[in-house]
């Protein structure tokens, strides 16, 4: 093969990946995949710890609030994640011809900085997000992740409704000068370089884990392929739930859906079969990602974490690849959510858990009640049932806004 | 082509601007185009599920300096 032959199938590969966006059935059935790998590894994927763990570190530099056994966030292996999967998205939109500073209208930059704020209280009291608690927390056969499900659901609807009438009455709220700033010009050569140093960069820091803390480099790698992919494929938690209610449109839903059933078989077969209990209890290791937030807690963190990320415009991961695409609005978001978590840690969650009796915060592990078989069917039937739902709604446009 | 209204979604990003277009191509007749500036990535991807749906023609879609995309949609 000519050299000139071999430089146009690279480009032409190039261009398959970064030319134009990826279906997010694509994206979910890949994240769905490296969710095992991860779980395989250690633990599945969470987001709300690691950006909790960036504002702990934060406090503790500023000296405030006196926190105690904060764990460095380059020796955090959730801070580390989720810090990748800005990366990861950041060299996706580098690529992709996608990244831009992109600084909205003020109204816009408040909704982010109080979406943020509010997915920071939901994650604290409801023990997760849209990550752990959802898209890690379903297909771990966890009660409270259902119930968590069903809280978003309830949430979301709630914040479509005042967005909703937020443009009806106050329409200027979204609009007003904005500026983009950084966008690629031409063909893009300056991001594609810069989008190469960073692989480089992943590479050095995932190697420089090699021989203090193995499962970083791992981290370190599926972080950036979370960030990337999401990237590619625009997946994002918010957009399943709060599409077929307000557009119709059901393909972000049927992207979640495809991770969730492709997580739900792997996540199964290592807990039944007890993969990874050498270094762990059997036990222990059914009930990782069962967090005691069944139900009343799940349903509060959950109600309030969909108000927050309907707001914002963006879940956990969806804030997270969208602040390495440029969305200042999400930066904003994140900054609420770093700098909230550990404070509602600290005051709001010891007040929720002194009222909440322990029968409504305990970890409820499915196969406890129905076995490996039916908490495996009752999963399937809910992603089955959501699936008919968002495209028959697609079709009447029923419970659709517009 | 007539343009027949323009709707500026530049620095909003997801939902805004396909609840700001739902809602703007409700106010227009049939044939009508709408000419839509924005800068957020998804709702290149969003746009044709969004004409797919609706029935309604996605006419053009270009990316004009400064990161703005622009489309063209004729309502059904």
């Amino acid at each position: 093969m000519s050299k000139t032959n071999e430089g146009s199938v690279l480009t032409q590969l190039f261009k398959t990946f970064f030319g134009k966006h990826w279906p997010v059935w694509v994206g979910g059935i890949l994240l769905g995949f490296l969710n095992i790998l991860l779980f395989a590894i250690k633990s599945p994927w969470g987001a709300s710890g690691g950006i909790g763990n960036w504002g702990e570190n934060i406090y503790s530099v500023l000296g405030v609030f006196s926190l105690e056994n904060v764990t460095a966030t380059n020796a955090s292996l959730y801070g580390m994640l989720c810090l990748m999967i800005i990366v990861g998205s950041f060299i996706g939109a580098l690529f992709s011809k996608d990244f831009a500073l992109r600084i909205p209208p003020k109204g816009e930059m408040i909704k982010g900085l109080l979406g943020g704020i509010l997915m920071a209280i939901g994650a604290t009291i409801g023990l997760g997000c849209t990550i752990g608690a959802f898209f890690s927390g379903v297909p771990a056969l966890s009660g409270g992740a259902i119930i968590f499900s069903f809280a978003l659901m309830v949430g979301v609807i709630v914040a479509l409704r005042y967005l909703m009438w937020e443009m009806e009455k106050f329409p200027k709220w979204s609009s007003g000068k904005s500026y983009t700033w950084f966008s690629a010009k031409g063909k893009g050569r300056t991001h594609t370089i810069l989008g190469w140093v960073m692989v480089v960069g992943v590479g050095v820091l995932a190697y420089s884990y090699t021989k203090s803390l193995q499962t970083m480099t791992w981290f370190v790698i599926v972080g950036a392929l979370f960030g990337l992919i999401s990237q590619r494929s625009r997946f994002c938690i918010v957009k399943a739930f709060r599409d077929p209610l307000m557009t119709g449109e059901s393909h972000g839903a049927v992207g979640v859906i495809a991770g969730l059933m492709i997580a739900l078989f792997g996540f199964t077969a290592i807990k039944y079969f007890g993969i990874g209990v050498d270094v762990t209890s059997l036990r222990a290791r059914e009930m990782t990602w069962v967090f005691p937030h069944f139900w009343a807690k799940a349903a509060i963190g959950g109600v309030i974490f969909g108000i927050g990320m309907t707001i914002a415009g963006g879940c956990a991961v969806g804030t997270l690849w969208r602040i390495g695409e440029g969305q200042f609005k999400l930066w904003l978001s994140g900054i609420g959510f770093l700098l909230m978590a550990p404070i509602s840690k600290l005051f709001l969650v010891p007040k929720v858990d002194g009222i909440l009796p322990q029968s409504m915060k305990f970890k409820s592990f499915l196969p406890d009640y129905i076995g490996y078989g039916g908490s495996f069917a009752l999963v399937v039937a809910i992603l089955l049932f959501w699936y008919w739902f968002v495209k028959w709604n697609e079709k009447t446009g029923k419970f659709s806004a517009f | 082509m007539e343009i027949t209204t323009t709707l500026d979604c530049k620095g909003l990003s997801c939902p805004m601007p396909m609840m700001k277009l739902s809602k703007a191509m409700k106010g227009l007749n049939s044939g009508d185009v709408l000419e839509m500036l924005g800068t957020d990535p998804g709702t290149k991807s969003d746009m044709p599920h969004w004409c797919e749906k609706t029935g309604n023609e996605l006419v053009l879609q270009e990316d004009i300096e400064g990161g703005v995309t622009r489309m063209l949609i004729k309502k059904k």
